[in-house]
């Protein structure tokens, strides 16, 4: 592999934030070792901090090490640098050690929203779930367009089976971002697993909404996200079928052609299992009930 | 006298649960067991079915993956027998409350279903690591670690590899090969229906 190919690579996983950790570090040891990165001007600073991360995750902290060396040396009292500098003590350190470095900073710069994510992530490590809940609420309180802080929100009250909670914290994130089909099929899904299969069914009919167009509807299997949202819609609509009665905790009504919907999902599943190489399609036929 | 059950783990399976915890170290992963009864009591784990990766508190696409798995083992004959799980962090070895959820449901099909958590301290050392769980006395929702001696996997234990070799073979597939970057589970087949996460051959070794 050519180094041009290689650093094309890099700066890629980069723009789309991949976490293809052994891959970035394989390929990024090679442009370290060739000494390329001081051909990259600006631009090797981003690759060294991609590197030292790729790095701590595959257990190389010798690189990790050689990396933030040529950071901190370079911006001695940037914060991003604190940053990754913390994440490489929580690789070696106890979750004590690398909380107090962090609360030392915090004290300096309290402005620092990544610090304090840091801090976060490391207290819900110790399995303190109160204290997170509590120091995420306030960090949200502050950055409130922090999409990765509501993400982590929502996770944590999921886990908890404190599904209202985390339905609360996943719609904030459906107001900051209305355009991401990922966040209204996880809130989907939450709302499944607290049993409001209304509200369910049509948060996985927005998700189809957003990600197929009409002409591919007509035309085309469904594909990526789509997929998914059909086999949601396929199973709460039966589920309520099966049982009319449902109550919804958020009183959203059941739509009434819902045996349409049913039918339609089948159609659609089918559909998506239509073509070349796919396989399963045995076990899916019989899940739809088209033996 | 009660029968002490026992559990085999097919090479294929052993391979399997490694490269998706392998595929995803920073994300808890889980996924089904399948096999049939052993004898009087406990199972032969002939294969392992991997689920999810993206989230794995939610239970919509876990239901639908459970049944769809189910489906296919019946179509081999074979039924689920277990589950399987790690996680994220190297340490936690517990078996977190989807996966006594579902475990438990699972005994509600098979008496004698398992739980195993990997272990993540004993990934790279070669040996079996699989911590296995079982009700608690008297208890069909709560989960414990088998701890009677002797330790599992060693000798006279209940616990048993079909080849000794797996973990250290494993190791070698991952580090060497790469295999594990071609293994696919339920959540990359439900955003592309051509990835095969019932059976994954393209990352089984056809020799075996």
């Amino acid at each position: 592999m050519s180094l041009a190919t290689a650093l094309s690579t890099l700066a890629n996983y980069r723009s789309h934030n991949s976490r293809a950790s052994q891959d970035v570090f394989d390929k990024g040891s090679v442009v370290l070792k060739s000494g390329a990165t001081k051909k990259l001007g600006d631009a090797s600073w981003d690759f060294l901090e991609q590197l030292a991360l790729a790095s701590i995750d595959v257990g190389r902290l010798d690189v990790a090490d050689e990396c933030i060396h040529l950071l901190v040396t370079k911006f001695p009292e940037s914060p991003r640098v604190d940053v990754l500098s913390g994440i490489r003590m929580e690789a070696s350190e106890t979750p004590d050690v690398a909380l107090a470095y962090y609360d030392q900073l915090i004290e300096v710069d309290p402005s620092s929203g990544a610090l304090w994510k840091r801090r976060i992530a490391v207290l819900r490590r110790m399995g303190k779930i109160e204290k997170t809940v509590e120091e995420l609420n306030q960090f949200l309180d502050t950055f409130y367009n922090d999409v990765e802080g509501w993400l982590e929100l929502a996770d944590i009250h999921a886990t908890c089976y404190q599904y209202t909670a985390s339905l609360q914290a996943l719609s904030h994130l459906l107001l900051l971002n209305p355009q991401n089909p990922f966040y209204f099929l996880k809130f989907a899904e939450t709302a499944y697993t607290s049993g409001d299969l209304p509200l369910a069914l049509k948060m996985f009919l927005v998700v189809v909404d957003m990600s197929e167009r009409e002409d591919e509807l007509v035309k085309g299997p469904p594909r990526g996200i789509a997929i998914r949202a059909w086999f949601g819609i396929k199973q709460c609509s039966r589920r309520l079928l099966a049982n009319p009665n449902h109550q919804s905790a958020s009183h959203t009504a059941t739509p009434k052609h819902l045996n349409l919907i049913e039918e339609l999902s089948t159609e659609r599943i089918l559909a998506a299992y239509s073509g070349k190489g796919v396989l399963g399609l045995p076990a899916v036929r019989q899940w739809l009930g088209r033996v | 006298m009660t029968l002490t059950p026992t559990y085999s783990v097919s090479h294929q399976a052993y391979l399997k649960i490694f490269f998706h915890a392998a595929k995803h170290p920073h994300k808890p992963v889980n996924g089904v067991l399948v096999g049939k009864p052993s004898g009087e009591s406990g199972a032969v784990i002939v294969d392992a079915i991997p689920l999810l990766h993206n989230w794995t508190s939610l239970s919509p696409m876990m239901e639908i993956g459970l049944d769809l798995a189910g489906g296919h083992a019946a179509e081999q004959g074979l039924i689920l027998v277990g589950y399987y799980q790690a996680c994220d962090r190297l340490d936690d070895r517990a078996l977190a409350p989807v996966g006594e959820r579902v475990a438990s449901k699972l005994r509600e099909g098979f008496k004698d279903a398992i739980a195993f958590v990997l272990d993540g301290e004993r990934l790279d050392t070669g040996e079996a690591a699989l911590i296995p769980f079982l009700p608690a006395p008297g208890s069909t929702t709560v989960w414990n670690r088998v701890s009677a001696p002797p330790e599992p996997f060693t000798a006279g234990s209940s616990f048993r590899l079909s080849s000794e070799h797996s973990p250290k073979v494993a190791i070698g597939f991952v580090r060497d090969e790469r295999l594990h970057q071609k293994f696919g589970d339920f959540d990359d087949h439900l955003e592309d229906v051509t990835i095969d996460w019932l059976q994954n051959k393209a990352c089984m070794p056809s020799a075996e």
